[in-house]
């Protein structure tokens, strides 16, 4: 059953601050008079925060929400839990919502930790009585039992976070939006999270999630939507951050031209082919060419692979220019690159840097990132980075001896 | 329209009803925020009205000496007490929009439930300082009689007429911040327009008939009648509960469509 639809909605903001005294309100109300704009047009104050943006979100389904900062994220969540209405289009969203927007908002500085949670609970529309039942479930999975009577404004950002983020996992929604809220706490209390909204997923809750944090999408998202006020993209998780991270990762390379030049990158399978996404293991090249204009004694070349969704090194090796046969480099000297290499990693989006060290000096002479991209396909692991390429074996031990069941990746 | 205006209404009323355990929750919050980190705490709901009829007893006995049907301090008392209800209401309801933004940004509910739950909190204030109008009438003798029965009305007209200037307060200083400065101002002169602190009828002619007319005065008025005087409330208070009636439909209503633009506006 679908249980959130967003149809065709646009959402207009005004740039600057509507008239906020008495003074200014009788001039804004005769214009308004005088021209009955429509809600298509623009004046010169207003821009389009979203447009044209459809989904749907099944029951049982994540849809993840990325895009650059600015790019309506909070407007589309702020449109489903009703508290701005959309300019043009439709949005509705069945059955009982439980938001995550900000998860602290309704805490009172000056209320204990105790009272808070019946506050903040009653905020998210759970009843007395639910809130009782759980309270000490709440208190447990927060961790923060022992500062439950203490006044909220004397609780650290991490402590006030948990309690929020606490109370909401015992909510009972059959929707669930979640605004960035995996910012918080500690990286224990962050997979507690994960797991806790992987949870709601079994239960057949429908989530919608905005996050910047990729892994997190492609962990717990069936879909994702690629969001720029316009959809970019929209569809399978592992496509859609591919796209994403490929058109945020451009604004990104840095080379240092005045010392040193890396052009001519290339990436290919062992046939020589260019690829974008391999199985794990495939044995791949990578290739630049390096030039170089001014005299270095020594120097060595890094080679990087990111993991794309985090920027997490996956592998970073230093190759001296020695070991590579050059007893210093001198300017006007330009040298062909390979690096050959097998990517154990598992399923995700992938990225090499490259850059020439000045060891002498202690600073880059140039700098590529990402020199090239690649995509790893296997559908094996639900975590993790590298492929172990792991074996699973079963044997019955029973009178009745069946033969061995090998289950290979 | 009229069946839009009826869906409307129904929407208010079951959404307040749906959301009614959260106005508990922050009627409760608004109540231990009160007090909290205060030495007097409901002490303050009776300090007040007690130095401000204290005062005007100096003026009112021994400096201007006025004619009430009842001594004066109970007469005082008795005004202050309906009167600083309404007042504090106000006060509080003015801001509660705005210094709650972060929820009126975050979070859907129901935004009546933000004037709604400042007048209601307000009225414990109310209740504690019953005692001490109790407390004022056995001390100077005042018989009670069958007409104590009017009083739930009065008190029930007096909240609703409350909760409808809350709401159209709450909701236009959340549009323009020029409202609780206004707000100060036009209460201090509408208390002077009041049966407060003396019959405001005794001003005469047709200004003195328009400020005994006008709902408060009407109200406070049958507050004394019933309490003080043994009396039923006059017409007047016919007029002003109607009144009433209509206000708080009509604030409600534009209150509840004008919710969607809060979060863009605050």
């Amino acid at each position: 059953m679908v249980a959130v639809t967003f149809d065709n909605v646009s959402k207009k903001f005004a740039r600057g601050l509507p008239p906020d005294s008495l003074r200014d309100l009788i001039p804004s109300l005769v214009k308004r008079g005088l021209q009955r704009r429509r809600t298509e047009a623009l004046t010169d104050n207003e821009f389009w925060a979203l447009r044209d943006v459809s989904f749907e979100v099944e029951q049982g389904k994540a849809l993840g929400i990325i895009g650059p900062n600015g790019a309506g994220k909070s407007t589309v969540l702020k449109l489903l839990t009703r508290i701005l209405k959309p300019t043009i289009g439709r949005c509705v969203v069945r059955g009982r919502t439980g938001a995550l927007i900000e998860i602290a908002a309704g805490f009172h500085p000056d209320l204990t930790g105790r009272e808070n949670v019946f506050l903040q609970g009653a905020i998210m529309g759970m009843k007395p009585r639910e809130i009782q039942q759980r309270f000490s479930e709440i208190i447990d999975f927060s961790g923060i039992s022992a500062f439950i009577d203490t006044p909220v404004k004397r609780y650290s950002s991490g402590m006030g976070a948990r309690l929020g983020f606490a109370i909401a996992a015992h909510l009972n929604p059959q929707v669930l939006i979640i605004d960035e809220v995996l910012g918080v706490g500690d990286m224990a209390f962050q997979q507690k999270c994960i797991d806790r909204m992987n949870d709601f997923k079994r239960q057949g809750v429908a989530i919608v999630f905005v996050s910047h944090n990729l892994e997190a999408v492609s962990n717990l998202c069936d879909s994702t939507l690629y969001l720029k006020s316009s959809v970019v993209a929209q569809g399978d998780t592992v496509e859609v951050l591919r796209q994403y991270v490929s058109s945020q990762a451009k604004g990104t390379s840095t080379t240092s031209i005045d010392e040193a030049e890396i052009r001519d990158v290339s990436l290919s399978d062992g046939s020589g082919r260019a690829i974008s996404s391999v199985a794990p293991g495939t044995p791949l090249e990578f290739r630049a060419t390096c030039a170089i204009h001014r005299d270095v004694r020594e120097a060595h070349f890094g080679f990087l692979v990111h993991r794309s969704t985090d920027n997490l090194v996956v592998y970073g090796g230093h190759f001296h220019a020695s070991e590579l046969g050059f007893e210093g480099l001198r300017a006007g000297q330009v040298l062909r690159l390979a690096f050959q290499f097998q990517p154990h990693l598992t399923r995700g989006q992938y990225h090499i840097e490259c850059y020439v060290h000045d060891d002498v000096g202690g600073a880059h002479l140039a700098c590529l990132s990402p020199a090239a991209i690649f995509g790893v396909n296997e559908t094996r692991s639900c975590s993790g980075i590298a492929d172990l390429e792991v074996q699973a074996m079963a044997q019955a031990l029973d009178v009745a001896m069946r033969p061995v069941v090998s289950l290979v990746r | 329209m009229t069946s839009s205006l009826f869906a409307d209404a129904k929407e208010m009323v079951v959404e307040q009803f749906a959301y009614r355990a959260l106005l508990v929750q922050m009627i409760k919050r608004d109540l231990l925020l009160r007090y909290k980190q205060t030495v007097m705490g409901f002490g303050w709901a009776v300090f007040m009205p007690l130095l401000n009829t204290a005062i005007f007893s100096v003026i009112f006995i021994r400096v201007a000496k006025i004619d009430t049907p009842v001594a004066y301090p109970l007469y005082a008392y008795c005004g202050f007490w309906a009167w600083n209800f309404f007042a504090s209401s106000l006060r509080f309801s003015v801001t509660s929009l705005t210094s709650n933004s972060n929820l009126v940004q975050k979070v859907y509910f129901p935004r009546e439930i933000f004037p709604f739950s400042m007048v209601v909190t307000c009225l414990v204030d109310f209740a504690v300082g019953a005692i001490v109008l109790i407390g004022l009438m056995i001390w100077y003798g005042v018989p009670i009689t069958a007409n104590l029965a009017w009083l739930p009305a009065v008190v029930v007209v007096n909240i609703v007429f409350t909760a409808a200037i809350a709401m159209l307060l709450s909701m236009g200083n959340l549009f323009y911040r020029d409202v609780k400065y206004l707000f100060e101002i036009v209460i201090t002169v509408w208390m002077f327009a009041t049966s407060v602190v003396y019959p405001v009828d005794q001003v005469g002619g047709a200004l003195g008939a328009v400020l005994a007319g006008q709902p408060m005065s009407a109200i406070i008025d049958a507050y004394r009648a019933t309490l003080l005087y043994g009396q039923a409330p006059t017409p007047a208070f016919f007029v002003a509960a109607l009144t009433s009636g209509v206000l708080f439909a009509l604030a409600w209503l534009v209150f509840h469509r004008s919710e969607f633009k809060f979060a863009e506006r605050i």
